[in-house]
């Protein structure tokens, strides 16, 4: 087996036939779609170069991994019993390409919650069963911060393979982990071995200038539960899903049921947003999230207190999708630069 | 592929109607190895399912020291336990779990014991009521204050009075101001004021405290008087909560997931978190 | 005629409303909502192509954000909104202070420049460039000349397909929603406290988004829209998953002219179309 961190050249034209060979042996080679809006599954290989100087996908490549909507169990009901039926087995060898460090990231982080302690069988299946091939990004915007929350245009978390596009059209191809070298054992002799790094390809992409260091905001965010600036921050948010839903990290989902008769039905783990009113509301109509302010300050927190306090690690990628399909232009990078900006103000104040 | 949201299927043995809302039901595993498999801990939860209908969360009302039957106790709200309260006797339900943590029995041995619940809230309590004595010999004292908007509202009937019968409980059962049937023998008046009268002394004493959250915040207070140090109240919280095991997201407060950190919490505890539940 | 920021300020300073919702700038080609409580702060209002949020969202009884008097910065279409909440009993009059903007015209999303061929779609057959019902009228943008009326073209396209092509057609479109309901929550007219979709006994609709879920969401809200919506086009344009919504609504808006000589959001006193029986009804179509 080749060594993670060793590197191939590929040839222009080299990649789709590549992909086409992966396609005609049966795997779901999925990439962005022709028109950037989405992930699809490319029926053949010529469309697989990515193309990273496009702004990202509106959804991210979570929906992989962690399906808008799945099934977690059919059922069969009669009148004096229920039978409860395995779930479809995902998919085997799915191969993703083109996928930007801010997407690739992703599955990493999602395996802390979904493996916290109790494994997620569904989650884990899908992403043992996903190849991820990053992408040196090569657009910026100005809702984009990877290079806030630690990760950069070139950064291999999260990527089993590593790809960067050469001048000529070509690519040099980096093993990232030992999966992804297992995986591309099989075709190594088409490609020959480099010395090359890329590493004045990636000096040229460097990302979004870093917008606030989320430590700083870490520890302000449980010490200020109450603090005058949470309803100032975001008060024009209308309490749609789209931020939630784009986000390649938010994982929050709902179990529901159902039916198709009385027969026949099944339970299903659908995606859920904290910014929902119902999200939290108990059955009495109690609801201890009762206002936008708690509900974002919950979305803030969770992305830069909780999640790092639990498992390690920032909820953000940095890709600023939330920012760029808000209705209202919400920019959640502005809003930690806000409390980051109160935080240092306060913490100066203190030792005056 | 089974995974862990799959729950086990749970034949419903016998329906007990508790209240005008409140119904109880005893479960037992339709698979007999299941069943041997299950075990649990007083204070843990589960998801009880009706399918095609939906999960919902209840404390696992039965106790721990006898194994021979699941038992759960609901009030009617929502869609899940409108469809339960729907169900027969031989109807299955499914149930995951157990999940969430338990009351620290082992640390309560030795010490008096002090359950305090307010309506539903008794269905937690009664978990470890029967599994203390079932053990009686390990715990000193044992008090139950128990109460309830009306007469009609009290749940598990028959067992207040086993508990009332026993020499060796103290069992205090008080309904609201209004409260009172003719025939009412019990005290009335609110929970928080019957625990007053109870003259507790927080020494060497545990206190569960289960109930709407009014009561709980009312209680407190009274029990802090009785010199119950915060570590020695024991509660448990009940935030909504879908998967039960720390992956939907809701039922967090502050950094503390209700259902893997909880639902049991010291009133110690409690002070700690952020007010958003 | 007067900049917006300059009527705000005179309101907020003369104690007229509590506070001014409007735009601010949010960086090139882009406003975004902004709600200004002090003079100072009514500084940052602007408009230009670039304000294309429907501010009337905020009015509705579940959202306003401050009790009392506020001032709305409000184009011909938010303006259609705001009568159209008057209609339904969810603003009062006399509670709102409407800063009416002339516009020429939009872009048809936020961070594109403006130019004709980037006019949203709605633009092009906008009859409101001066908003008919105003308590302030501010300087807004010009007239351009006619622009392309695309919408209209795909709705005529999609009308001349065959019933199961048409079909096909929005199965494909509907089968992006994630049901993020960023559709009902940026239109103004969804001003409902509990949505149907949020109810749960019964479950009408499926939760799921999956293709009988999805049907049905987006017709329902479509239906419910039927004579109501006033075509400002903002669910288009915060769907994450660019389903043209827009095309339903004006199909509906287009019935509702044709069959019943009626457009929602231009008269206050009007009774709304379908909340209001009339023993003259036309009855031919049920049968």
């Amino acid at each position: 087996m080749t060594p993670p961190g060793k590197r191939y050249r590929i040839g222009p034209g080299q990649l789709a036939a590549f992909a086409s060979a992966l396609i005609a042996d049966g795997y779901v080679v999925i990439a962005e779609s022709p028109d950037g809006k989405g992930f699809t599954a490319l029926k053949d290989g010529s469309a697989v170069a990515p193309d990273t100087e496009r702004p990202p996908t509106a959804l991210s490549m979570k929906d992989i991994v962690f399906p808008r909507a799945e099934p977690v169990f059919l059922y069969r009901k009669t009148l004096d019993d229920v039978q409860v039926i395995d779930p479809p087995s995902p998919p085997r060898g799915v191969v993703t390409f083109g996928v930007r460090p801010c997407d690739a990231a992703s599955i990493q982080t999602l395996s802390k919650v979904f493996d916290w302690d109790y494994h997620d069988e569904l989650f884990d299946t899908r992403a043992e069963r996903t190849i991820v091939i990053g992408t040196l990004c090569r657009f910026t915007d100005d809702r984009c911060f990877c290079t806030s929350v630690g990760l950069s245009p070139s950064s291999t978390k999260g990527s089993d393979l590593f790809l960067l596009p050469l001048d000529d059209g070509g690519w040099i191809l980096q093993i990232v982990t030992d999966k992804g070298s297992r995986f591309v054992a099989r075709c190594l002799s088409a490609f020959s071995e480099t010395d090359e790094t890329g590493e004045d390809l990636v000096k040229r992409y460097p990302g979004p200038a870093v917008r606030f260091d989320p430590d700083r905001i870490r520890s302000w965010i449980p010490a200020n539960f109450d603090h005058p600036l949470w309803p100032s921050l975001a008060e024009t948010c209308l309490g749609c899903g789209q931020c939630a839903f784009a986000c390649p990290v938010c994982h929050c989902f709902d179990l529901i049921d159902e039916a198709d008769s009385f027969q026949h039905g099944r339970r299903m783990k659908i995606w859920d947003a904290c910014q929902f009113p119902l999200f939290t509301k108990h059955a009495s109509g109690h609801n201890p999230r009762d206002t936008q302010v708690k509900r974002y300050r919950q979305r803030v927190s969770h992305k830069f207190f909780i999640y790092p306090e639990r498992f390690g690690e920032i909820l953000c990628t940095g890709c600023g999708r939330c920012s760029r399909g808000c209705g209202v232009g919400i920019d959640i990078a502005e809003i930690v630069e806000q409390i980051e900006k109160t935080a240092v103000a306060e913490s100066v104040a203190r030792e005056r | 592929m089974p995974n862990l949201y799959t729950p086990h299927a749970m034949v419903i043995r016998e329906i007990i109607p508790e209240t005008p809302d409140t119904t109880t039901f005893r479960l037992q595993f339709k698979d007999a190895e299941v069943a041997r498999a299950f075990t649990f801990r007083a204070g843990q939860f589960a998801e009880y399912s009706v399918f095609g209908e939906g999960e919902c969360t209840f404390c696992i009302a039965s106790s721990p020291t006898r194994m021979e039957y699941i038992e759960c106790s609901f009030k009617q709200y929502g869609r899940v336990t409108t469809a339960l309260r729907r169900l027969n006797v031989g109807d299955i339900i499914g149930l995951r779990g157990p999940y969430g943590n338990f009351f620290p029995l082992e640390e309560m041995e030795g010490k008096n014991i002090v359950f305090i619940a307010g309506g539903i809230g008794l269905a937690p309590v009664r978990c470890v009521i029967w599994n203390v004595l079932d053990l009686r010999d390990r715990f000193k004292e044992i008090t139950i204050i128990y109460g309830a908007r009306s007469v009609d509202d009290l749940v598990y009937k028959r067992e207040l009075k086993e508990w009332a019968d026993r020499p060796d409980v103290k069992t205090i059962v008080t309904v609201d101001p209004g409260g009172e049937t003719a025939d009412w023998k019990g005290e009335i008046g609110f929970v928080p004021t019957i625990v007053e009268k109870a003259g507790l002394r927080g020494t060497d004493t545990v206190a569960i405290v289960c109930g709407p959250p009014i009561m709980i915040k009312y209680t407190m207070p009274v029990l802090t008087a009785q010199g119950f140090a915060d570590k020695d109240i024991i509660t448990t919280l009940e935030n909504r909560m879908k998967c039960g095991v720390g992956k939907c997201g809701r039922c967090n407060i502050g950094s503390v997931y209700v259902c893997k950190d909880g639902p049991v919490f010291t009133y110690a505890q409690l002070k700690e978190l952020p007010d958003e539940f | 005629m007067p900049e917006v920021a300059a009527i705000a300020k005179d309101l907020l300073e003369r104690g007229v409303v509590k506070a001014v919702i409007g735009y601010a700038a949010a960086g090139p080609n882009r406003t975004r909502p902004f709600i200004a409580r002090t003079a100072e702060q009514a500084n940052a209002l602007v408009f230009n192509r670039h304000a294309l949020n429907n501010l009337a969202v905020f009015l509705t009884r579940r959202r306003k954000p401050v009790a009392g008097p506020v001032a709305v910065v409000a184009k011909g279409c938010d303006v259609r909104a705001l009568i159209m909440l008057m209609q339904e009993q969810q603003v009062r009059r006399e509670d709102v202070h409407i800063i009416g903007v002339t516009c020429g015209g939009v872009a048809s999303s936020m961070g594109t420049p403006w130019s004709v061929e980037t006019a949203a779609p709605k633009c092009a057959h906008c009859r409101f460039h001066t908003p008919h019902l105003y308590d302030s009228l501010a300087e807004g943008t010009e007239e351009v000349g006619p622009l392309p009326d695309r919408s209209g073209e795909r709705i005529k396209e999609l009308e001349a397909l065959p019933p199961d092509e048409r079909f096909a057609f929005w199965a494909e479109q509907f089968s992006r929603c994630i049901r993020c309901y960023a559709c009902r929550e940026v239109c103004p007219i969804c001003s409902c406290e509990q949505c149907v979709a949020d109810k749960n006994q019964p479950q009408w609709i499926d939760r799921s988004p999956t293709s009988r879920g999805n049907f049905a969401w987006n017709l329902v809200r479509a239906f419910h829209l039927a004579g109501r919506c006033i075509g400002c086009n903002e669910c288009e344009r915060a769907c994450p998953a660019d389903i043209p919504l827009s095309l339903l609504n004006r199909k509906l808006a287009m019935t509702a002219l044709e069959e019943f000589h009626y457009i929602a959001g231009t008269d206050p006193a009007a009774p709304t179309l379908v909340g209001t029986y009339d023993k003259t009804d036309r009855q031919d179509y049920i049968a």
